[in-house]
């Protein structure tokens, strides 16, 4: 399959923020059966993130702030560099800005290590405190971003990943868009949300709110993908609460055409991505069906 | 327990001295020797420990105060709450004839390993490495096995040296089948290294640390560069085997932001 010109093995791609430090854990994840790999949000400068607890899990899910946590550009290059040495499966950086205008600077560095896509983070929920509401609710901001990152980077591909803290996901698509991004991954981890502790009478989380992932959240993710298929034919990268070959099968039908997995490396373990592509195998003959392509947005009806 | 968020209410506090103690709670729970729990200071920060005792209606974990998390660990009282989520990862298998081998705040799990291979009659020996006496924690428990040889590096305890030193004279006594150790990368590789003079090796368990966010193999902070293995879900504990291919001994670990100190 193909999306933005990249040729994937498997439409599974392992989400940002999950195992993406360092070029030897996502070089695992590649041989378990990812078609490719997102590597951690990196900005211009590194940054520690929220103090634990970072990382939840719930029941239904996980409540996550870590915090846009990241050893800084220049060492993120260096991963980046390592895993193409070592792998044939297409690796995504991942970006962020704390203002509009640093989007472009750390997309031009990143660019050096020649990604196969440059995933464009607008959408962390967890830095509120710090950088205000997600850049992800504006659309005009969004725009913005999307055309300085396009400006500094012509020749890899970028996606910019939305989050459903906006008004109208078809208006911040419709953004990416006209400003010339490649595809879209949605969604981000959604929320925030909290969970406080009875007995101490506190949040637990260090940053006391936190986005939700994992199964909770894909009805959601699937009805956003919908959406911004209704709303624009950028190829999608479908992101949320996937864990199934069922999963994977809704989010195409909703109008992706690759789907992350993120929180399945915790509810299922690594093999989340063998499994998932062999029943996809099993799903799809079963029902005479050629190519996942031939499902997508079938559910537009 | 799980890997959800709860809290408890520390039960026991035993002082070893002012920076070192281990604290019980009133919990029952499965859990392998080596294994580690995360623990909460609400408004602090969270770090994981791995378990140094799992009694009949009681878990305990022992800390040394090293930086400034540990340090404000060693002010809880008991009746104060502490976030505990755990068992995780994979620890130690007790094996007849095991060979343990400890440094430091490193003997606290092989104390629960001790306590495991006693239950299951197995017989043992273990060597109990510290920089100082002040550094031992347990002492009058353990000066009192028979199993225990203890050694520290000043000859303040025992007999002077490091753990991994008087290793080839219990070779020579009694040859050693299987070793099981726990304490600084260095005497951990030291192990290691031993191990590997014999033909066939001598199997190993080593239990490695790392910083770690969420326990849970996502955050990839503690994953070994080289292999990528975990050492929140494939460790702590690790075989000979599990180190082939590790690029990353002798190098800084990774810190909070995952960035290696170069």
């Amino acid at each position: 399959m193909n999306i933005a010109g990249i040729e994937l093995a498997s439409p599974l791609v392992l989400a940002s923020g999950i195992m993406g430090l360092s070029a030897s854990s996502m070089e695992r994840v590649a041989e378990l059966g990812a078609g490719a790999v997102t590597a951690k949000s990196c900005g211009l400068e590194e940054r520690k993130g929220h103090a634990c607890p970072a990382i939840l899990p719930f029941g239904f899910g996980l409540l996550n702030a870590v915090g846009l946590a990241n050893p800084g550009v220049d060492d993120m290059i260096e991963e980046l560099r390592t895993f193409r040495l070592q792998s044939e499966v297409p690796v995504f950086a991942s970006i962020f800005g704390k203002t509009v205008d640093e989007f472009p600077e750390v997309a031009a560095r990143i660019a050096e290590a020649m990604p196969s896509m440059i995933e464009v983070n607008v959408s962390c929920p967890n830095v509120a405190s710090e950088f205000g509401r997600p850049f992800a609710a504006d659309p005009a901001l969004v725009g913005q971003i999307t055309r300085k990152v396009r400006e500094r980077v012509t020749d890899i591909p970028i996606s910019i990943k939305l989050s459903l803290q906006c008004l109208s996901l078809a208006e911040v698509a419709k953004a990416c868009a006209d400003n010339g991004a490649d595809a879209i991954t949605a969604i981000n981890s959604v929320g925030p949300g909290m969970i406080i502790d009875p007995n101490v009478r506190r949040p637990v989380l260090a940053n006391r709110m936190g986005g939700l992932s994992g199964p909770a959240i894909l009805p959601l993710a699937v009805r956003a993908v919908w959406e911004i298929a209704e709303a624009v034919s950028l190829p999608i990268i479908g992101t949320g609460g996937v864990e199934t070959a069922e999963d994977v099968i809704q989010m195409v039908l909703a109008g992706a055409t690759a789907v992350g997995v993120g929180t399945a490396v915790y509810t299922r373990g690594l093999a989340a991505f063998s499994s998932i592509n062999s029943d996809l195998h099993v799903f799809m003959q079963e029902r005479g069906i050629n190519s996942l392509s031939d499902l997508k947005g079938a559910a537009h009806v | 327990m799980s890997e959800y968020m709860q809290t408890y209410q520390v039960k026991r506090v035993l002082t070893h001295n002012p920076g070192l103690k281990s604290f019980r709670f009133d919990r029952v729970i499965e859990a392998e020797p080596g294994q580690f729990l995360l623990a909460w200071l609400p408004g602090v920060d969270e770090k994981p420990f791995a378990l140094s005792g799992v009694f009949e209606h009681e878990i305990e974990i022992t800390v040394k105060a090293v930086g400034p998390f540990t340090s404000q660990f060693m002010n809880v009282q008991p009746g104060d709450w502490v976030g505990l989520r755990g068992p995780f990862g994979n620890g130690f298998q007790p094996i007849e004839g095991m060979v343990l081998v400890g440094g430091g705040i490193g003997n606290a799990p092989l104390r629960y390993l001790a306590q495991r291979l006693r239950e299951e009659k197995l017989d043992f020996r273990w060597v109990i490495g510290v920089k100082t006496a002040e550094d031992l924690a347990f002492r009058d428990e353990l000066e009192s096995m028979p199993e225990c040889m203890i050694v520290s590096e000043d000859g303040s305890i025992g007999k002077k040296g490091r753990a991994v030193d008087v290793l080839a004279a219990m070779h020579d006594s009694e040859p050693i089948i299987v070793l099981a150790a726990s304490g600084p990368e260095a005497m951990l590789l030291a192990v290691h290294g031993f191990a590997n003079t014999f033909s066939p090796d001598i199997p190993v368990q080593l239990s490695f640390e790392r910083y770690m966010k969420c326990a849970v193999g996502l955050c990839g902070q503690c994953c070994l560069d080289g292999t990528g293995l975990r050492i929140c879900v494939e460790g702590p504990v690790l075989s000979g085997h599990q180190l082939q291919g590790v690029t990353e001994w002798g190098r800084p670990h990774r810190g909070p932001s995952g960035r290696r100190p170069r």
